[in-house]
């Protein structure tokens, strides 16, 4: 119970009485009008200034307390400040997706009653990592901290630490296997943790004994703890200085300006209407070890969204016609989803000015009920939710771009994110120690491409604006694996006027262990999960694993013969296959597979983004440029966007023009001649869909989307002039 | 208020401008009145004299033509009125193959065609390819856009378009 509540009303009754000013009045909290921002705007804009510098330094101060790479190397760590109804007034940058995310733990707790039970006190600290609760999956652990000024409840302060282990049934953090809840590792469901600013023993314990790796988030939580108590501490002060009152009004003026301004951004940069998009994901696990049969092995999943943009500037994102929930790692929950929204807004229109949950709260999800996207079972697993999230809000991208190239803003228009598949792994360090980790150079994917220029290179993830692979030194010291080769994959970003930016492949040589447990996820492999735009192309799906098993590697380097550094450029004999001995293995991900020992090989891509743009109006002396540093191949430079090279004195890559020129209108001629009218394409593929001559994965994805939506079933009939209920779902009632 | 000459965003939609000018354009304020100047710079690319209402992708606008408000491609070719899907009177085509899919990605690993499959939309006139779906065999066409472009002149531009 509230020692001195912040007003007459408790503060369960608090929130539901600001979520019903909102209802009524549309504004945050009731408040119709800026009064604090218009008395004094220079006063207003320098406290949020203020915050704004207390949630970066002490997220700063945070990372050298944690042991984890991922957090100190890679950033993966994010911290905000909240009103007492858990709204977010103030953000650090990081993982912002966790900022509204732990707006719902917040929220969560004071729903269930935790003001009489477990009680919120001065000192008490709160834990939660169940996605149902708010957050993304088990291994986002946040926690977060009530700020009393002089016994009244002014705020929370929280952090989160994307954790590299959790103790699932398979090492690391995104755990690939878990199909149920039950097998994502150790979940922390609001629960308090501590109590008088100490982390209690008993919780450290719990830790210690069911994760493989504690050591990362044991000091993650001691410096999470540190830094919301470092808000804290920031807030009060700033509080003794302009008055407990002032405070209470301001912080949510905040929320009331992020959200008018939102509003101003899009009536700005965007034009009203409806936009639709789609991407899909590929899930392949049939004979792989591990999986229980609780369902189909190989799923594919439509993810079709459309937005909308109201006159009054609201955007709103639909999710009808997408998939169920499924017994997989994928699933997402609306904390999610919610999270997904947020971090993508801050990239794009919520950049500049208050950024809070003001931005979130001009906007709306339609997540159907039994999806993937909202879960109507709470048992489902959320392990490897960004699987689907990542390509769901790279589609969001491009409809926005979209909106942004119809109002001339061309310089913002971004073909989007993408998954990035990550590697997980555990079993004997090199030290001979038990140990798990994710390795999260996967944050350093190649984004889409943009309307006016090439994606960014092995420089971009959705879920954090500051990627960053790590240093091949600092994961080295933290993994039985060290590096022979990371280098840039050709021709992995989408293929365009501008092309996505490209990712990297690593190779490993696994060193000093018997026991080296490696498994991957988000992968998918039999679809793009991305897409281009205005004509570029999608980027490639994930890229095959290549491993050699008792390698002789340490043979060829005694005697100085050339080794392989990445997979090369043939796609069907790679160069690991050619330079080295052992038993090679071609693995379509998720890799999940018996453990590796000292002296095998792994190798593992990331994805590039897609391109914008006519691929023949790419210009042709960048192309010879990309060609000399390895970002395409003189193939696709040929092949794809019709480009001539030669070589010059020095054997290095030029342009030639006059050829090319020629070349591209051959090439354009020929696209004419291969091309027919759409309406005769539809006329002959009418008869495959009337038959339902597809894969088995494609009937059952239309037979669920069927199943689920009756607009994706209007949509369908109405385009193919058919019945989909009975070519899809026979038997089933229309 | 930030303001950029035509000059300018000529050579920003063109992908000419110099980084670092690019790079404090995105970062700075934007440009109030950035849209009609854009849709000047648009116009002087096209020779044709429809008046362009809104951009709808890199070579494709609606413009006001006689009565009707169409598609166009930059190359003049007419996709019909705005409100339909243009792509439904393009023409395409469909790579289901290993075989033809190898010939966009010739060094990577390929999607299975049996899951899925690019279309490539193309103006049946000059050959721009305008957009490339990848869908599962059998998904329909996505209408991309479809702009509230009435409520666009009147609401945001203050300008409403004739005839409304």
């Amino acid at each position: 119970m509230l020692d001195k509540p912040a007003s007459a009303l408790r503060l369960r009754e608090r929130l539901i009485e600001s979520e019903r000013l909102m209802d009524e009045t549309g504004c945050y909290d009731g408040i119709t009008e800026l009064s604090l921002r218009n008395q004094d705007p220079l006063k207003f804009e320098t406290l949020h200034t203020k915050l704004r510098a207390y949630c970066v330094s002490a997220r700063e101060m945070a990372r050298r307390i944690s042991a984890s790479p991922g957090v100190r190397e890679v950033g993966e760590m994010v911290v905000a400040i909240y009103t007492p109804e858990g709204d977010a007034i103030a953000l650090s940058n990081g993982i912002m997706v966790h900022v509204h995310t732990m707006s719902r733990f917040i929220k969560w707790m004071i729903k269930e009653g935790y003001e009489e039970n477990p009680r919120i006190r001065e000192g008490d600290i709160f834990a939660n990592n169940d996605a149902f609760i708010g957050t993304v999956q088990v291994p986002d652990v946040m926690d977060v901290v009530p700020i009393f000024y002089e016994g009244t409840l002014v705020g929370w302060a929280g952090a989160v630490c994307h954790e590299l282990e959790v103790g699932g049934i398979t090492p690391g953090g995104d755990v690939c296997l878990a199909q149920e809840r039950f097998t994502e590792g150790l979940f922390v469901c609001a629960e308090k943790i501590g109590e008088n600013d100490e982390i209690r023993r008993d919780y450290v314990i719990r830790c210690e004994r069911n994760l493989r790796m504690p050591i990362y988030w044991v000091l993650d939580e001691k410096a999470k703890v540190a830094s919301c108590i470092d808000m804290r501490e920031s807030v009060k002060q700033l509080i003794s200085e302009i008055g407990l009152d002032y405070w209470m009004k301001v912080s949510k003026e905040f929320i009331e300006e992020g959200r008018r301004a939102q509003l101003a951004r899009t009536r700005q940069l965007t034009v009203p209407g409806i936009y639709r998009g789609h991407t899909f994901y590929g899930h392949v696990t049939e004979g792989k070890p591990g999986f229980q049969p609780l369902g189909d092995p190989n799923w594919l999943y439509n993810i079709p969204i459309e937005m909308e943009i109201t006159t009054d500037g609201k955007i709103t994102m639909d999710f009808d016609g997408t998939q169920p929930w499924g017994y997989h790692s994928m699933n997402c929950t609306p904390a999610g989803m919610d999270g997904g929204m947020f971090v993508t807004l801050t990239q794009h229109m919520n950049f500049e000015g208050l950024v809070n949950d003001g931005a979130w709260m001009a906007t709306e999800l339609k997540l159907p009920h039994g999806t993937w996207t909202n879960p109507d079972n709470e048992m489902v697993a959320t392990a490897t939710s960004w699987a689907l999230l990542l390509p769901a809000y790279g589609v969001f991208q491009r409809l926005l771009s979209r909106s942004f190239i119809a109002r001339g803003f061309v310089e913002e228009a971004f073909v989007g994110q993408v998954n990035s598949p990550m590697i997980e792994m555990g079993g004997e360090s090199q030290y001979g120690t038990p140990f798990g980790m994710a390795h999260f150079e996967c944050a350093a994917a190649g984004s889409g491409a943009l309307a006016i220029k090439d994606g960014l290179d092995t420089a971009y993830v959705g879920w954090n604006p500051e990627s960053d692979m790590g240093n091949i030194e600092v994961w080295e010291q933290s993994m039985p694996m060290v590096y022979i080769g990371r280098s840039i994959v050709p021709n992995s970003g989408g293929a365009g006027k501008y092309r996505g930016g490209c990712s990297f492949v690593s190779t490993w040589l696994i060193n000093k262990t018997s026991h080296l447990r490696l498994h991957t996820s988000e992968h998918s492999s039999r679809v793009f999960d991305n897409g281009g735009m205005c004509g570029g192309y999608p980027a490639p799906t994930c890229q095959k694993h290549r491993a050699v098993r008792n390698s002789d590697i340490h043979e060829l380097a005694a005697k100085g013969a050339p080794l392989a550094h990445a997979p090369g450029i043939d796609p069907h004999v790679s160069d690991y296959q050619k330079n080295i001995g052992g038993d090679h293995v071609v693995v379509e991900g998720p890799y999940i597979t018996a453990p590796h020992k000292a002296g095998d090989i792994f190798s593992h891509s990331y994805n590039g983004g897609g391109g914008y743009g006519d691929v023949l109006e790419r210009d042709p002396i960048k192309t010879a440029w990309d060609v000399e540093n390895g970002f395409l191949t003189r193939e696709a430079a040929d092949q794809v966007f019709g480009i001539v090279l030669k070589d010059d004195a020095d054997g290095y890559p030029v342009a030639d023009i006059e050829a090319t020129v020629e070349r591209r209108a051959a090439v354009r001629k020929q696209r004419l001649a291969n091309a027919i009218p759409v309406a005769d394409w539809i006329a002959a593929e009418r008869g495959r869909v009337e038959k339902a001559d597809f894969a088995p994965e494609v009937k059952k994805m239309y037979a669920s989307a069927i199943k689920l939506s009756s607009r994706f079933t209007k949509d369908f009939n109405d385009f193919w002039n058919v019945d989909a209920i009975s070519i899809f779902t026979p038997g089933a009632k229309p | 208020m930030t303001s950029y000459s035509k000059e300018i965003l000529r050579d920003l939609a063109g992908g000419q401008l110099p980084w670092p000018q690019t790079r404090r354009i995105m970062s700075a304020y934007k440009d109030d009145d950035r849209f009609f100047k854009m849709v000047a710079v648009y116009q002087d690319r096209v020779a044709w004299k429809d008046p362009i209402l809104l951009p709808v992708s890199d070579h494709l606008f609606i413009c006001q033509s006689g009565d009707s408000r169409v598609t166009r491609c930059e190359c003049s070719h007419s996709f019909g009125d705005y409100r339909k899907n243009w792509k439904l009177s393009a023409a395409i085509h469909v790579r289901n193959t290993e075989e033809s899919l190898r010939e966009i990605y010739p060094n990577s690993d390929l999607p299975d065609p049996q899951w899925m499959e690019i279309r490539e939309f193309i103006c049946p006139q000059c050959g721009t390819l305008h957009e490339v779906e990848a869908a599962a065999p059998g998904y329909p066409i996505v209408h991309d856009f479809e702009p509230d472009l009435e409520g666009f002149y009147r609401d945001w531009l203050g300008k409403p378009l004739e005839g409304t």
